[in-house]
């Protein structure tokens, strides 16, 4: 498998000749690979737990553990550790495989960028708990911790594009554009949308730079592409390589690899909007919103197609790769959340979907279906290659991981859906005498059931994501995947 | 199509990838944000807006720290339903002096733009401490801890200048009277006068046995929300209809 | 010593005397957690810089003297 290089020129794969031997720093995506596992759990936890507060309110413990202030830990959690760490595991893989050189700036440039990311990420969760929240969605941490992020992310940014300017391939694999567009992207919004006037310098208080609408279209431009591009273009990334990696089989089109690129790239960064929809900001921005909102459908499903063909020829794997399975089940989640976005953005949806349930039920198919999915797809490929093992420990348990996340998703989704749309039903409902027929608590009432059902559904998720640790732990420790010193050797044949 | 530069050449350099890459990012959000302050109807103000007293001020800290905008939106639509659920669509200058916006994304419990005078000040600290023995089936936290912590006024001074250097017209005699003003709206039995001229429309809570709490502030602040504008005032009709009703 | 090390090495020192400023001057709890937390990290991630670097410098002289005994290359 080593030995298979990519022609990047038509996003092929080809036998290269036998590479020369490079010494690839594959230490720090190994930790990378840990930390993502063990902050999916944590996330995966402590969103059950909120998820439990919505339907018994006595399980709120004040202050540290009220729902206020533990739902942004599960968010950080989730989107920054650990879709960040698997992000930033998988990118520093790639480009080092795809460019055949190792990672500029040596073991302690990656150590400071791994080390340094998980400071952020316990101090930031330390902050809300402790009630230091930025209270900007999606940005809470205070102002010195998005300082502290901006060092990090620019040591990563370096080391991402000297690796890329040192490569011995002619061409950029189209993973690495995904990749960089995400880190590139994502320090351009992160600074903007975290312009912030601290009270002192000694204290965590600030207060942000924009306020009222304006701040309304910085927070939702940055909120709607931390979604862009930190959970599509980066997740997009790993796609691209993983995909193709397991079917062994090329990128189904690489013109469509090209337009599906700047064609997202491009439309992304303005649909912000259509999370303000209605609203007190100008109605041109929201129209402009909606557009390339609906406009972002089609290179998004351009994407999806050129990620499901790539297995053209190679259906049957599905069968016998547990990791494949997942990959190739994500894109088509990806597919599901980048239809049903567009639709919502639509004024007329957005009237009765914004302010629901509906929103996050769309949020989460995207999060579990897609990012997590795609994730699992490439740590199911990963370990047995980085920690040089003939395969998983068990295939079993990788088939059980993914019937039961399926499972988790299909009730979290569907419930929450049901919850949306009555809740958008019931506070528009007239009576015949032209009064409001239901008061705001009945809806609460009414969505009870679905929020058990919800939680229900994050249990099993959360499952599914122990039962691979435990697969992917067993993987690196039980003599049964041990192999001689045959680097490259089989994969495949364990998988 | 011919463009001035190609894909191979952009995908065998690096750099020009990341300058194309940052070029095609930047245009949307250049596009969306800058003109919104630019263009002066974006946000017009309108009679009654004001920056928050002292002790609203505070409070707004408090509903921000405890997340509560996961929960609540300040921001109501212009839709019937809406508005008669919640009253008069908000408009954009009544959060002109927020930093940050708290316009809120999800409707775990109502919206609370307007929420300001609706509810009586013993409601409103009997909800905040125990929500379910005012409304049983509310699945709000409690806030009663608010209640035994004493607010923090240290940073009172420091954090109203920052609202300066971010442009929200707190004058010199703002400044000065600021503790002053603090107490004066946590105390029912104080001296409302000066308060009332600097920040009209303030509610004066009900602060116990000397002290001001933080359920105090938070009272406060959430007494204010939607009260700033009359919107029987002509004025304010005039001053929407000079920007399309927002 | 590898000029990555030295430089990543004053790097983090430069943010561990920042993390000691902030503590000692914090004016509310999550400033002087995260100034001590800081400091704290620079100091741990010093100190391993300095151990991998004489590490890497122990095993050196190993396989010197494992060459110089006549070994064989292989683990």
């Amino acid at each position: 498998m080593s030995d298979l290089a990519l022609d990047t020129a038509s996003a092929r794969f080809v036998t290269a000749a036998p590479a020369r031997h490079v010494d690839y720093n594959e230490d720090i995506v190994r930790k990378f690979l840990i930390a993502s596992m063990f902050w999916g759990v944590v996330a995966f936890v402590v969103g059950c737990y909120i998820a439990a507060e919505l339907a018994w309110p006595q399980l709120n413990i004040a202050p540290w553990f009220n729902f206020g202030r533990l739902r942004p830990v599960h968010t950080s959690a989730a989107i920054f550790a650990f879709g960040g760490s698997a992000l930033f595991g998988t990118s520093i893989y790639v480009v080092q495989r795809t460019c055949r050189a190792p990672l500029w700036g040596g073991k302690a440039l990656a150590n400071f960028i791994f080390w340094g990311y998980q400071f952020f990420i316990v101090m930031a969760a330390l902050s809300y708990v402790l009630g230091f929240s930025k209270s900007r969605e999606y940005a809470e941490p205070p102002w010195h911790l998005d300082l502290f992020l901006v060092v990090i992310w620019v040591a990563y940014l370096v080391a991402y594009v000297a690796t890329l300017l040192k490569r011995e391939e002619p061409h950029i694999y189209v993973a690495n554009w995904f990749y960089l567009a995400f880190i590139v992207t994502v320090a351009m919004l992160w600074i903007v949308n975290n312009l912030t006037i601290p009270v002192s310098i000694y204290g965590s208080r600030s207060y942000s730079l924009f306020a009222g609408a304006q701040d309304a279209m910085v927070q939702w431009w940055y909120g709607h592409n931390a979604v862009g591009f930190f959970l599509t273009a980066g997740f997009l990334g790993m796609m691209y390589y993983f995909i193709p990696k397991a079917a062994d089989r090329p990128v189904y089109s690489y013109r469509l690899s090209v337009v599906h690129f700047w064609a997202l790239i491009f439309i992304y960064i303005w649909a912000g909007p259509h999370h303000l929809e209605y609203t007190s900001l100008p109605d041109w921005t929201q129209t402009l919103g909606m557009v390339f909102s609906i406009m972002l459908w089609m290179p998004s499903w351009g994407g999806m197609i050129n990620g499901l063909m790539t297995l053209s020829g190679a259906w049957e794997k599905l069968r016998t790769d547990p990791g494949l399975r997942f990959s190739v089940t994500a894109v088509g989640f990806y597919g599901m959340s980048t239809f049903e976005g567009p639709l919502m953005s639509i004024r007329s949806v957005n009237a009765l979907a914004h302010y629901t349930d509906w929103v996050i039920g769309h949020v989460h198919s995207g999060t579990l279906g897609w990012v997590a999915f795609i994730t699992f797809g490439a740590f199911y490929y990963l370990v047995p290659v980085l920690w040089k093992r003939t395969g998983l420990y068990s295939t079993r348990l990788a088939a059980w991981h993914y019937w039961i996340s399926t499972l988790g998703i299909v009730l979290y989704i569907t419930s929450m859906w049901v919850a949306g749309i009555m809740e958008g039903l019931m506070w528009r409902a007239y009576d015949a005498m032209g009064f409001l027929q239901y008061s705001f608590i009945q809806t609460v009432v009414a969505v009870h059931p679905l929020y058990v059902v919800r939680l229900l559904g994050g249990i099993f998720f959360l499952i599914g994501m122990l039962i691979m640790c435990f697969n992917l732990i067993m993987t690196v420790k039980s003599p049964s995947t041990a192999r001689g010193n045959v680097p490259g050797a089989a994969l495949a044949a364990g998988a | 199509m011919r463009l001035p530069i190609s894909q191979s050449f952009i995908e065998r350099n690096a750099i020009v990838l990341l300058i194309a890459t940052l070029i095609t990012v930047a245009i949307g959000g250049l596009v969306e944000v800058v003109p919104l302050f630019t263009i002066q109807t974006t946000v017009v103000k309108v009679p009654g807006i004001r920056p928050y007293s002292p002790l609203e001020l505070l409070g707004r800290q408090i509903y921000l720290r405890e997340g509560c905008y996961l929960c609540h939106s300040q921001q109501i639509r212009n839709l019937r339903d809406e508005v008669a659920r919640y009253g008069h669509p908000s408009i954009a200058a009544e959060s002109m002096y927020d930093h940050p916006f708290q316009w809120g994304s999800k409707r775990i419990g109502p919206d609370l733009a307007r929420v300001g005078g609706k509810y009586s000040n013993a409601w409103m600290y009997q909800h905040l401490k125990a929500p379910r023995s005012v409304v049983p089936e509310s699945i709000m936290p409690d806030f009663a801890f608010l209640a035994k912590h004493q607010l923090h006024t240290k940073e009172l001074i420091a954090a109203m200048k920052t609202n300066i250097d971010l442009g929200v017209p707190y004058t010199k005699a703002d400044l000065q009277s600021a503790m002053a003003d603090l107490q004066a709206q946590a105390f029912a039995n104080a001296d409302h006068a000066g308060l009332l001229s600097r920040y009209p429309n303030a509610m004066i809570v009900d602060a116990k046995g000397g002290e001001v709490t933080q359920l105090d502030a938070l009272v406060a602040y959430l007494q204010i929300l939607g009260r700033m504008v009359n919107f029987a005032n002509p004025a304010v009709e005039r001053a929407l209809q000079a920007q399309g009703g927002k | 010593m590898k000029a990555g090390d030295l430089i990543i090495g004053i790097l983090m020192a430069c943010l561990g005397l920042i993390g000691l400023y902030a503590a000692a001057g914090a004016l509310d709890l999550e400033m002087s957690i995260f100034g001590w937390s800081l400091a704290g990290f620079a100091v741990v991630f010093v100190f391993g810089l300095i151990k991998h670097h004489y590490d890497d410098v122990d095993a050196a002289h190993a396989a010197a003297r494992h060459a110089a005994a006549g070994g064989a290359g292989h683990e």
